[in-house]
């Protein structure tokens, strides 16, 4: 098949696109959440 | 993190599931070959871009007589997810026209309804970016994605016109031609798979905005204190 | 009608504060110039050119042009801290809307019809059989800058970067209003010129369409 590199390129670079996204916003979550216990367990020390 | 886990599974999932449709099952196309396989890819993230930027404006317009936070969220998820498919759109149309017309880019109505949709709504998360008191940035956002949203059809419309007064080799046309049952299941499936990576973007996108909502309440607290 | 008694006051204010001191026009008009002779030197204004290019750079001259002039709509509020006794002054919130909107529109053309024969001069383009045609499109097209302009004026005014913000915002969703006018004005200027009345038509539809959300959304536009 002519052109199969043009469509793995397209194919990648699509998948790509959604998969950084995901793992930015994924990544995100991770700061926060720990953000949040470690507020939580001051909070509650505090008290 | 088991939820991130569950959640890049499921990605790999609709990937290998859509993977299998484009190149497997749907037939050869006879005129254009293998190249045609991008369209796949393509047009679905059309549709599933012009969904979530509906799912954007029906979020604004809630948060603007509502005035609920949830609602915000719900925005912006639904905006960067949106962006990020008409990204997609963008960059397989290129490289779907490159070895089939020579060349990268041409303005026609598609191509450049896209760009301007793309343009708009990256100023609506430049401008949010841009107001730092966060009942302000809910509002005003709001406010203009109601606008630019009112622009969509008027945007294409316009676009439309101009072009079959003025046209172009049409690139990027012809993709309903000749469609094979196979191909139509294809691209119907594909484009149900996509709906499904929409909404699990969004959930994980809202999530953190919930997050960050969570961390500011907890701050304020620890500050009384 | 309370509303328009009260949007005719401020509309006298408006024209008023512009006309006392003139600076809001006066650099409007030499920006537009400045632009139209930079044009000039990307392309050869032969005749045949100017024809085909000629409208397109005009009415983007107006857009860069009225996206700088917009700025200081509600930024003038903002530095004075005259938004509340404004919005006390009226009982419609749109009132405002509407004679900044009507006053911003009266501007926009004014600075155009003052170019309309210095662009004539320098692209070789005959205005003159078609002078009334053109300020109908001048017109339409200005309202169609002048509604949404409005609106984001108050938008970005709420944002850092304010002086950006405001073309960032204003221009990818004035892409119709660019398109019409251009086709308009082209038909107009052609060796035999027509009256495009879709496109005319068209940009109507568009000021309707923005007036109305205008209308619907611009208390909220107010809120501090």
């Amino acid at each position: 098949m002519k052109n199969l590199d043009s469509v793995l390129a397209a194919y990648l670079a699509g998948w790509a696109i959604f998969f950084l996204y995901y793992v930015s916003v994924a990544r995100r979550a991770e700061a926060l959440r720990k953000e949040i216990d470690r507020l939580k367990n001051s909070l509650s020390r505090s008290k | 993190m088991l939820k991130t886990v569950a959640g890049a599974a499921i990605l790999f999932v609709l990937i290998a599931f859509t993977a299998y449709l484009a190149f497997n099952y749907a037939p050869v196309e006879r005129t254009m070959g293998a190249i045609q396989k991008i369209f796949y890819l393509h047009l679905p993230s059309a549709f599933t871009s012009f969904l979530a930027l509906g799912i954007c404006f029906y979020a604004n317009l809630m948060y603007v007589f509502r005035r609920q936070a949830k609602w915000d969220w719900l925005g912006v998820s639904a905006a960067e997810v949106g962006l990020a498919f008409i990204s997609v759109v963008l960059i397989t149309g290129p490289i779907w026209a490159h070895p089939v017309w020579g060349i990268w880019w041409t303005w026609d109505a598609r191509l450049t309804l896209t760009f301007v949709l793309w343009l708009l709504y990256i100023s609506y998360l430049l401008l949010r970016s841009m107001i730092e008191d966060p009942d302000k940035r809910a509002l005003f956002s709001a406010l203009f994605g109601i606008f630019a949203f009112l622009d969509v059809p008027l945007v294409y419309f316009s676009i439309r016109w101009w072009r079959t007064q003025h046209p172009q080799p049409v690139i990027l046309g012809g993709a309903g031609s000749g469609l094979e049952p196979r191909m139509r299941v294809s691209y119907l499936l594909v484009w149900v798979a996509f709906t499904g990576l929409m909404i699990l973007l969004i959930k994980a996108r809202y999530q953190l905005e919930a997050m960050r909502a969570d961390v500011e309440e907890l701050r304020r607290e620890t500050e009384v204190r | 009608m309370a509303l328009l008694s009260n949007a005719a006051a401020l509309l006298g204010k408006e024209l008023r504060t512009e006309f006392r001191s003139r600076e809001l026009l006066t650099t409007t008009v030499v920006f537009i110039l400045v632009v139209v002779v930079l044009f000039s030197f990307t392309f050869d204004p032969t005749s045949i050119e100017s024809r085909r290019f000629g409208p397109g750079l005009l009415w983007l001259a107006f857009l860069f042009a009225a996206s700088l002039m917009l700025q200081p709509c509600f930024l003038r509020e903002q530095n004075n801290d005259t938004l509340s006794a404004l919005r006390l002054s009226v009982s419609d919130p749109f009132g405002i809307f509407l004679a900044k909107l009507l006053a911003n529109t009266f501007f926009l053309l004014l600075t155009e019809m003052l170019m309309l024969p210095i662009f004539a001069v320098f692209y070789n383009v005959h205005i003159l059989p078609v002078f009334p045609q053109l300020v109908l499109v001048l017109f339409l097209g200005s309202l169609g800058v002048a509604i949404p302009g409005t609106a984001f004026s108050a938008i970005s005014a709420q944002a850092r970067m304010r002086e950006l913000m405001l073309p960032l915002l204003l221009l990818p969703l004035l892409t119709p209003v660019l398109i019409a006018s251009t086709e308009a004005t082209a038909a107009l200027l052609d060796p035999n010129p027509a009256l495009r009345a879709d496109w005319l038509g068209f940009l109507a539809g568009f000021n309707v369409v923005f007036l109305t959300a205008l209308w619907l959304f611009g208390e909220y536009l107010l809120e501090e």
